[in-house]
Parts: C-alpha cells; sequence; structure tokens
C-alpha cells in the first residue's frame, strides 16, 4: 500500500474488509498445526472465556471509535466497578451482602463515570483521550483508595456464578458477553442513536448541520461505555473471586488493540460491534498460542503494541487525514 | 490581564500560594535545607516532563516515557556493575532509540500520536521485562558509588539531581527558546501546515522531538534508579500522570504551540507542593491519583487554545 491510498481498486477494499476474518482463520490453522490441543473442546471453551471479558469491554469502547474519540478510561472505571460490586457482595471486608443486586449498582457506577466522561469532554471542550485519561486515573485511585491498596476477597457463590457457572457446558461469562453483543449490536444496527453514531466518525460537521443532537449522542456513548465496562468489572470481580485496583491492568491495551484489529478505523465513521468480536478472538487466539509455544507472557503487551501499530497503519484512511497530530 | 498574560502567571503565582500555605501550618517548610529536599525530589518528574514538553508544544502526546523510564533503569542497573559508566549512556540510548520509534510509527505511518505511542509503551514495557529478567534489579553501593555520584552526591551543599536538573533545565530552554528548532517546534504547534507550506521538513522537527522526549525520560529513569539503587521494569509506572500533569499545569497547551520548559519547571514544583500538601492534610498516598486526574482535565480545560481546534475528538 502506497501514499496514495485514495486510488485503491474494489477488490483491494473487499480484501481489507475480509482481511481481520483472514487473519483469524490464518493464526487457528497455523497454531492448530503446531499443536493439535488447539482444537480440543476444552481449549475452545478457554478461549472464549478469555475472550468473554474484552468482548465485553470492546461493545462500548467500539462506538466511541467509531466516533472518531478514544476512551482511555476503560482500567480506570473496570478497577472501581469490581471493586464496588465486590464490596456489596458477601466478602471478607465488610458485611454488607446484596447479593445480585450489586450488580445494576455496578452498571449505574460504570454508567456514571462514562457520563462525567462525556460531560466533561462536551462541556469543557476537551479532547477526550485527555479528558479519558484524568477520569481512568481519578476512577483508579478510587478503587485504591477505597482498599487502601488491599484486596477484598468474594465469598458469594452466587455473584461468582455470574462467570464461573456452566450452562450448557459454556461458562456464564461466554454467555453474558453473547448478551452483551447482542446488545451493542441492536443499538448500532436498530437504533437511530447507532446511525448518528456513524454520522458523527464520517464528518461530525455534516451531521451537525443535518441536525443530529451531536453532544447528546456523545455523552450517551461514553455513558453507554461506561455501563459496559462497569459489566466487565462485575464479570472480573465474579471470575477472580476478589476486587482490587490490580483487576484492571492491561485491559486498556487488549480492548484497544482489538477494536483497531478487528479493523474498526480510529479516524472514526468505518467498522462495527461485529468486527471487534472478530478483534479480540484475533487477540485472545495470538495470546493462547504464544502460552502453547511457550512464549514468555511478557513478550504479549509488546506483541500487542505492535499488533495495534500493524493494524492501525492498514486501516487508516490516510487521506482524510491533513495533518495527524 | 488578558489570557496570554494570565496562563504565562498563573502557575508562579498558584505555586506561591500552595507554598505559603503550606509554611502557615508548617513553620519548617520553608527553611533552606526542606526547600532543598523538596527541589530534589522534583528532579525525576521534571526531567520526565521536560522533554515531554517539547512533544506536547507540537500539538502531539507521549504515552510512553514512563515505560522509557523504567526501562532505562533496568538497562541501568543490569550493565553497570559489567561495564561501569557506559552502561548510562547505553540506557540514554534506549529511551532515544524508543523515541525515534514513537516518531517514526507516527510520521511515516501516520498514525495520531496518542495511539502509536500507547502502542510503544506497550513494546518498551515488554523491552524492560526483557532486559531485567522481570526482575528488580539492585545496582551494587560500590557502582553507585564510583559511577552515579553526580545523581547521588552533592556539590556545593547541593545535591546532585538538582545540578542535573538545572543543567537540563538551562539546555532545554535555549534549544527551545534561541534555536532554530526550537522554533520549528513552536511553528508546528502553532500552525502545522503553514511550517510544511514554507517547505521544512516537519517530519524531521517531530522525530527529534520525540527523540528527546525518550532521551530525558531516559535520563529520568536512571535518576530514579540511582535514587533508589535499583532498577525494575515497573519502576515508573506512576509517573505518566505526574509527568503530563506538570507540563500542562505549567501552562504549556496541549494544543501546541504555546509553552516553554521553565514552566514545566513551575508545573512539577508545582505537583510536587501539591503531594506534600496533600500528604500534610492527611490524603493517602492511594488517593492522590484522584487529585492529579482532576488537577488534569482541569489544566487541560483552562490552558487550551479552542481556536485552534473546529471538531473536538
Amino acid at each position: 500500500m502506497t501514499a496514495g491510498s485514495a486510488r485503491t481498486s474494489a477488490s483491494a477494499e473487499r480484501l481489507r474488509q475480509w482481511a481481520p476474518l483472514l487473519v483469524l482463520a490464518g493464526l487457528c490453522v497455523l497454531i492448530g498445526f503446531f499443536n493439535t490441543n488447539f482444537y480440543s473442546f476444552g481449549n475452545l471453551v478457554r478461549l472464549l472465556n478469555s475472550a468473554a471479558i474484552p468482548i465485553v469491554l470492546c461493545m462500548g469502547a467500539t462506538f466511541i471509535i467509531l466516533m472518531g474519540s478514544i476512551d482511555l478510561s476503560v482500567e480506570g472505571v473496570v478497577a472501581l466497578c469490581a471493586v464496588i460490586a465486590s464490596l456489596l457482595v458477601a466478602n471478607d471486608v465488610n458485611q454488607v451482602a446484596i447479593g445480585l443486586a450489586a450488580v445494576p449498582v455496578a452498571l449505574a457506577l460504570g454508567g456514571a463515570m462514562g457520563f462525567a466522561n462525556g460531560w466533561l469532554h462536551i462541556k469543557l471542550k476537551t479532547p477526550s483521550f485527555m479528558t479519558t485519561l484524568g477520569m481512568g486515573f481519578v476512577g483508579l485511585g478510587i478503587a485504591t483508595a477505597i482498599l487502601a491498596g488491599l484486596t477484598v476477597r468474594i465469598s458469594d457463590q452466587t455473584f461468582r456464578y455470574l462467570s464461573l457457572g456452566r450452562v450448557f457446558g459454556i461458562p456464564m461469562a461466554v454467555w453474558i458477553a453473547l448478551a452483551s453483543f447482542i446488545v451493542a449490536y441492536v443499538i448500532q444496527e436498530r437504533t437511530r442513536f447507532g446511525r448518528w453514531i456513524y454520522a458523527i466518525g464520517t464528518d461530525e460537521v455534516t451531521a451537525r448541520q443535518a441536525g443530529i443532537p451531536i453532544e447528546r449522542t456523545r455523552i450517551l456513548a461514553f455513558t453507554l461505555a461506561g455501563v459496559f465496562a462497569g459489566m466487565a468489572g462485575v464479570l472480573a470481580a465474579a471470575q477472580f473471586g476478589q476486587g482490587c485496583a490490580l483487576i484492571a491492568n492491561g485491559r486498556l491495551f487488549t480492548t484497544v488493540a482489538a477494536i483497531v484489529v478487528g479493523g474498526t478505523a480510529l479516524s472514526g465513521g468505518v467498522g462495527s460491534v461485529v468486527n471487534s468480536v472478530i478483534g479480540v478472538l484475533i487477540v485472545v487466539v495470538l495470546a493462547n498460542g504464544m502460552v502453547l509455544m511457550g512464549i514468555q507472557p511478557y513478550v504479549q503487551q509488546g506483541v500487542q503494541g505492535l499488533l495495534i501499530i500493524a493494524a492501525v497503519a492498514l486501516a487508516l484512511d490516510r487521506s482524510r487525514l491533513a495533518v495527524v497530530k | 490581564m488578558n489570557r496570554f498574560d494570565l496562563q504565562t502567571w498563573l502557575p508562579a503565582i498558584v505555586l506561591g500560594v500552595l507554598v505559603a500555605a503550606i509554611s502557615v501550618y508548617d513553620r519548617g517548610f520553608l527553611a533552606p535545607s526542606n526547600l532543598i529536599t523538596i527541589t530534589g525530589d522534583t528532579m525525576t518528574l521534571f526531567l520526565m516532563a521536560s522533554g515531554l514538553t517539547f512533544v506536547i508544544m507540537l500539538g502531539s502526546i507521549d504515552l510512553s516515557v514512563q515505560a522509557i523510564a523504567s526501562m532505562a533503569s533496568c538497562i541501568m542497573a543490569v550493565y553497570i556493575s559489567r561495564y561501569g559508566i557506559v552502561a548510562v549512556p547505553f540506557a540514554l540510548l534506549g529511551g532515544a532509540l524508543a523515541g525515534a520509534f514513537s516518531a517514526i510509527v507516527s510520521t511515516r505511518m501516520r498514525i495520531p500520536t496518542f495511539i502509536s505511542t500507547l502502542a510503544v509503551s506497550g513494546v518498551v514495557l515488554s523491552f524492560g521485562y526483557w532486559f531485567s529478567d522481570t526482575r528488580s534489579v539492585n545496582i551494587p553501593a560500590a557502582d553507585r558509588d564510583m559511577w552515579l555520584f553526580w545523581i547521588t552526591g552533592s556539590f556545593a551543599g547541593i545535591p546532585g539531581e538538582i545540578w542535573v536538573g538545572l543543567v537540563a533545565l538551562l539546555v532545554l530552554s535555549a534549544l527551545l527558546q534561541l534555536s532554530p528548532f526550537g522554533r520549528l517546534v513552536r511553528g508546528v504547534g502553532a500552525q502545522e501546515q503553514a511550517v510544511v507550506a514554507s517547505g521544512i521538513n516537519v517530519d524531521r522537527v517531530k522525530f527529534f522531538a520525540y527523540v528527546l522526549s525518550g532521551f530525558m525520560a531516559a535520563l529520568a529513569g536512571v535518576v530514579m534508579g540511582a535514587r533508589l539503587g535499583s532498577g525494575s521494569p515497573t519502576l515508573a509506572n506512576e509517573f505518566l500522570l505526574p509527568a503530563i500533569a506538570a507540563v500542562v499545569v505549567g501552562g504549556t497547551a496541549i494544543t501546541g504551540g504555546v509553552g516553554s520548559v521553565w514552566r514545566t519547571f513551575i508545573g512539577a514544583l508545582i505537583i510536587q507542593v501539591v503531594r506534600i500538601g496533600m500528604t500534610f492534610v492527611g490524603i493517602s498516598v492511594f488517593a492522590q491519583q484522584i487529585v492529579f486526574g482532576a488537577l488534569l482535565v482541569a489544566a487541560v480545560a483552562i490552558t487550551m487554545d479552542r481556536s485552534k481546534v473546529l471538531v473536538v475528538k
């Protein structure tokens, strides 16, 4: 691909559309070739299980990136919601035990943080990456401060069932991820809000002239991303049986990597939540493959970093960017 | 007072008010020895933020400085007992290379810098783990005394790290205010298209700014490692937010064009004094991130030049 990507032919365009799926298929074949255990039912369930939380996170974050913005507060929201949820169910720190009622509380909290992101970003007119960077640290700070750096253990088994329980042999976390995907897909395809997101991402000035309520849509999108991040926090707490600020470590990286690897463009307007699911699967399969091949786990973040660069470089429509800051 | 003047002097006034407020409660605060200690503690933050200032002046961002500093501390700690002082330029070279990588990725592939440097931070983090073999590496006291005395020792009653910071302040200020490179950095931040139109190779300006940012982040990592007597792949993890905050609180706008290194110096001192003040009032170390996060958003909102951005993404 050269700088004159405006001349990209239709077939190349189609290839770019299908590239994420081809990459996923290629990876599966390659890893399966080296290690036949890859296709065992046990490993597939393990793959889906480790994809569950990233998928939930990506569902909301995709909308943000579709608008051409970014949400760097993912880790802060996940950490705070996980900590609050684990403090509300039966645990070893306090006497509160409201059971599954903790879930809506965590979702509302995530939504509130997302709303704060969007509201500050819109009202102060600050770029989203700065606003969410600051908010992310606020979230992490609160999560750490509540527990003074300690970890709270969850003893509520019903709550943990949200992640560990199995239906038809498949963990609840996977079903919840599937439900999140359906919700996000319906929002994207079947609501005015979903279409407005695409309009804003494609050309905000025109969208404004067409009468789309930009501010309201943006704030709503950030709120929605917060709710999904809250759900991810609940799932993380349920999965590990504990709440602490460290529970969110590395989540931002995986989320951004998955979304851009799936083919959603950072410049906005191009992509979908379906792409993001494929992107998550690519990232998870790659991580799983590296473990099967005995590569050190600390290399993974480096590989994901390179993956982000490669994917963004391939997906970005540079003709739209006069100045890159 | 117009907006520009306010932006120039407000940080210094804030710093003065903060220092005065704390010294009312704690009479010992203004004692020269205490002031020297505080300034010394601020130097690592300032070194990291000073290079970052150039990048932010361009209107870009570098989210990899904390990873670079950690990696540099690992390189230094691992090699100092084997190669002596050479380990330090080694570490600085590592930082400069990481900065160069960020610049190439963002200018050649035209990737927005907040994403390219985020990605590079992941790569650099992995390198830090690789150099240190995922452990925290101790620097033997003998090596520290022999090779790192210019950081840990003191001259004329003032700790070495303050001298390092002052030299950086002078050199980088001169570079930004007096050199052609500095003028181009300000130009790119103020109006990139105009600089491009006048035939300047903007990518090269950006390249050197990122190399400088990586270099200074690595120097901060070296100083940090020398002070603590060890290097670790997560040493500087908590420093990204304060570093950006120091630049922005000092009055450098994230939209680019407006700013200076001495403002960042004031900004770093403000961050340090706020931290001391919070500890003094009894706000836990854990909760301080909350204040810094809020401070960052507020400072960005105050300093940024909205006439430059039509659509805020």
